[in-house]
């Protein structure tokens, strides 16, 4: 722990005499200018969104306020004139609004009816008592499916009393408030009771883009700091003064973690910040978004790791940030419409800050697959901190494969194996995850042949890849050697599957989607698919070759899918 | 000029030698292509109607609410109305799979209407039996408004289900043509480094060569593979169906922001000849001038946004404002460079 620190300790004295001298100051007039104005721009609203859209407006016309329209008043003869020629997007005649028939017109159209509707919402709100101007309310209450184990039906028999007319003022009044914020308003007192009240003219709006982007900013300093870190790790691993420390007396995995501690604190003290600017709960927001900031630098360090080069390091962090945005945000913006959003753990902090509650089944499941990937990119990188890995200068692929082989112990091959594939579970969850999003769109069934295939063929890949390493560099070499290696690497996958499953399938409903993923409810039967289907794809390697190795893929893929295809058939 | 272009080719060659170039490339590709799917698939949460749901019908098994025009209102939004006389027949019936959800209706009591709606466990049929009672519910409510003497100007359930349009063209849009802009600067920036850090400059300046056509080749070709990402992403915008209006205008202002960035961060490395630092200035610049920039008017990102979605009234002269800043930004980073070589002893 000592020697943690010590690093730790050094890594900011680097860091420090980085900045020294004159350039100290001009660096923090720099900072001070970009936090200066972003924070003007944000206060101001501008950004994107600023007069995008040119209305037109006759003299009777009501005002309209939103910083999205650029209003000009004009007679109506003028008007519908401009607007034909092109020159409007819309014109606005009293109370009616007027639009071409292309798109951008009738875009605009929609949006300054959504606008104008909402106005007219908070009018009446304003005019009229909750009673009469939201005079319906309608209580949503979850039965459990017809066929699903007997919870008892809420409300038994008799006929339900209806809730409270104190109640639901106060939940009518608090709907209107966040509808007129867009639900940006910190809500710090009750947590929604289990069964919602919708008041259907004030259904929050669909997309909460802006809230997902607003959440987002958390992370930006993060990555900033990250980028920090990557650089300075790429620049002691280029200098060469990585490998003159792994002569001192320090275990590599003391040596990450003293490079990386400062960095952390670092990032948990600008989260810790950001928290109080927008007046949100500080430990949650840490709870939410520490492992965030470690999936963040274990990426960054993986690539660290990986690259020779400084252009290197720019490009693929670039590529690897863009999947990491998309991880985070996509699900997001389903957030309180479909499970699927408790993926991201932007959800979680979304949901913190509308007021809501969460559960400690979402927690983990959108933080245990992130801290997984943290602890394993950690070990590997222990094991890659070598002086012939850190110096080389080789393509992609066969660094992967070399790390591979560095990672796998020679004297325990049998837990190597099995450890290995169960440790990559969290990365292929997250795939398959993200290709059922993605394939939603493509109409059935051709996406669930696609998705099937996908996923069947990322498996493998998965549960193979230490046998090809290992083949490939002769480690092993009989046949019975590779079935007994497949089969073990078979049960890691397994394991880890169905360790994820059950957390999984606390949270995110059952669709067909999921099943076709996750699918097969009986437990042997699924492992032996997986033994025979990875055993194929190792003997058809040892045998052929390791360059035969993209047909053994296929090979395996071509069973593993068929076998889930045949199981959904049995379901449908 | 001869040796500029030689150098320039060599920059060239070695960018492409490091695959790693293709992966930004495929980054850009990834994202312009997948990002509107993506959304599309997102869209499919909140409008059901476009992945075909909408086609199949919903029953919902309904208590009470006879002789209000509210099951006339649902029957019009594709929802199939069974009556029931009382809760535990809707409920035998939902336990049976002859209804999806249940819809309470009080009997007619003063005062606010408080429905209960029951709904299955799932996911997905919760979501499309919330989207399509959406809008009888909501004439239901208007109704009821009126019935209170309470006249609501514009209501909200004519709509269209909600689009993309908003989102690709002015988020999706803007952010793809500007991102190649940032690598490049960075990339500059790294470049140019190297170079100091690794201290190869004075064999360079020893060289029949000027510096300045040295870091200039560096420059151009980090711009030249920003400007190559601009036209790719373009072109699968345009072939995935998504409209990009005054293409010509967009890309030539595209370059400029992109020939701006580039020569901003190249004469941030100049000053700093420090790679760590260099990044962290070019970093904290481009947002303290980019959020600065929103007070432009038109500001860059706006311009780019309403070229591109073709809205009416965009001048010219932003364009020509911004051309002529990164040109101007290219000459002082030349005045810059040879400086910065005399200055280096």
């Amino acid at each position: 722990m000592k020697n943690i620190l010590t690093i730790a300790k050094w890594e900011l004295t680097r860091l420090r005499f980085r900045f020294e001298g004159r350039l100290k100051f001009v660096m923090l007039a720099i900072v001070m200018l970009a936090i200066g104005s972003s924070y003007t721009v944000y206060h101001l609203g501008i950004v994107t969104g600023k007069e995008l859209y040119t209305i037109g407006l006759s003299s009777d016309g009501h005002a309209i306020l939103d910083p999205r329209f650029q209003v000009i008043r004009f007679d109506p003869e003028q008007g519908y004139t401009m607007l034909y020629r092109g020159d409007l997007d819309a014109y606005i005649n009293g109370k009616e609004i007027i639009a071409r028939d292309d798109e951008r017109s009738q875009h605009v159209k929609e949006t300054l009816l959504r606008y104008l509707s909402k106005q007219e919402l908070l009018r009446i709100a304003q005019q009229y008592e909750s009673n009469i101007a939201f005079p319906l309310r309608v209580e949503v209450i979850t039965l459990a499916s017809p066929g699903n184990a007997a919870s008892p039906v809420p409300g038994g028999t008799a006929v339900p009393a209806p809730p409270s007319p104190g109640r639901t003022d106060e939940d009518v009044n608090r709907q209107i408030d966040i509808f007129e914020t867009g639900g940006l308003t910190q809500l710090k007192e009750t947590l929604l009771a289990k069964e919602d009240i919708i008041i259907p003219s004030l259904t929050p709006p669909p997309l909460p883009m802006a809230q997902v982007i607003l959440v987002f900013s958390f992370i930006v300093p993060v990555l900033f700091v990250a980028v920090f870190f990557a650089s300075s790790f790429a620049e002691e691993r280029i200098n060469g003064k990585l490998v003159v420390l792994l002569s001192a007396p320090v275990s590599n995995i003391q040596i990450i973690l003293g490079k990386m501690l400062p960095y952390i604190v670092y990032s948990l003290f600008v989260i810790t910040l950001i928290t109080l600017v927008m007046s949100g709960n500080i430990l949650l927001n840490l709870a939410i978004f520490t492992p965030v900031s470690l999936l963040i630098f274990s990426a960054y360090m993986v690539v660290a790791l990986m690259y020779r080069t400084f252009k290197d390091l720019t490009l693929f962090s670039v590529v690897v940030i863009s999947v990491i945005m998309v991880y985070l945000v996509v699900p997001a913006l389903l957030t309180g419409v479909s499970d699927f959003s408790y993926i991201s753990p932007l959800t979680l902090a979304l949901e913190t800050y509308r007021g809501e509650a969460i559960t400690a089944q979402q927690y983990l499941l959108a933080t245990v697959p992130l801290f997984l990937i943290f602890c394993q990119a950690v070990f590997i990188g222990t094991r890659l901190f070598n002086e012939e890995y850190l110096m080389g200068f080789k393509p992609l692929h066969v660094k992967v494969a070399e790390a591979i082989n560095l990672t796998v112990s020679r004297n325990h091959l049998n837990l190597s194996a099995f450890l290995l594939t169960l440790s990559l579970l969290p990365v292929v969850f997250v795939i398959e995850l993200a290709s059922i999003i993605f394939v939603r769109n493509i109409p059935m069934p051709s996406s669930l042949w696609m998705l099937v295939i996908f996923s069947a063929a990322t498996e493998e890949l998965t549960k193979s890849a230490v046998l090809f390493v290992l083949i490939k560099n002769r480690v092993i070499g009989t046949k019975l050697e590779t079935l007994r290696l497949s089969a073990l690497s078979a049960l890691g996958f397994f394991a880890g599957e169905k360790l994820l499953l059950l957390l999984a399938l606390a949270v995110v409903s059952r669709t067909v989607f999921t099943a076709a993923v996750f699918g097969g409810g009986l437990w042997v039967l699924p492992l032996v698919l997986h033994a025979v289907s990875t055993g194929t794809v190792g003997l058809i390697t040892n045998r052929l070759g390791t360059k035969y190795y993209p047909l053994a893929l296929i090979a395996g893929t071509a069973i593993h899918a068929s076998y889930n295809l045949f199981f959904i058939g049995m379901f449908r | 000029m001869k040796s500029y272009l030689t150098l320039l080719k060599k920059e060239l060659w070695s960018l492409t030698r490091e695959k790693t170039i293709l992966m930004a490339i495929i980054v850009e590709f990834f994202i312009a292509s997948l990002a509107p799917v993506i959304l599309g698939g997102v869209m499919t949460y909140y409008d059901p109607d476009s992945s075909g749901w909408g086609t199949a019908r919903i029953r919902v098994g309904v208590v009470g609410g006879s002789g209000t025009p509210l099951l006339d209102y649902m029957e019009e939004g594709q929802v199939a109305v069974r009556l029931f006389p009382d809760l535990p027949a809707a409920e035998a019936a939902f336990q049976a799979s002859r209804v999806n959800a249940i819809l309470f209706v009080p009997g007619n009591i003063p005062g606010p209407v408080n429905m209960k709606l029951m709904l299955p466990d799932s996911e997905i049929e919760k979501t499309v039996i919330t989207f399509l009672l959406d809008e009888p519910l909501k004439r239901y409510e208007d109704y009821l408004r009126k019935a209170n003497g309470v006249e609501v100007n514009y209501n909200d359930f004519d709509f269209n289900p909600l689009s993309t349009y908003e989102f690709i063209n002015n988020a999706l849009i803007p952010i793809l043509m500007l991102f190649p802009a940032l690598v490049a600067g960075s990339m500059a920036i790294d470049a140019i480094t190297e170079e100091f850090e690794n201290k190869t400059i004075d064999t360079l300046v020893s060289t029949p060569v000027s510096a300045g056509q040295v870091f200039a080749a560096k420059v151009s070709a980090a711009i030249a593979a920003a400007v190559i990402q601009v036209i790719i992403c373009a072109g699968l915008l345009t072939w995935n169906g998504i409209v990009i209006n005054h293409l010509i205008l967009v890309l030539i202002l595209a370059f400029s922001y992109i020939v701006s960035i580039s020569f901003g961060g190249a004469i941030i490395a100049l000053l700093f000849k420090d790679r760590q630092r260099a990044q962290f200035a070019f970093s904290m610049i481009i947002i303290g001038a980019g959020a600065a920039s929103c007070f432009l008017k038109p500001s860059p990102l706006e311009l780019l946004t309403k070229l591109a979605a073709g809205a009416p009234n965009t001048s010219i002269t932003g364009l020509l404002v911004y051309t002529a800043l990164s040109i101007a930004l290219g000459l002082t980073f030349l005045y810059f460079s040879e400086r910065s070589m005399t200055a280096n002893r």
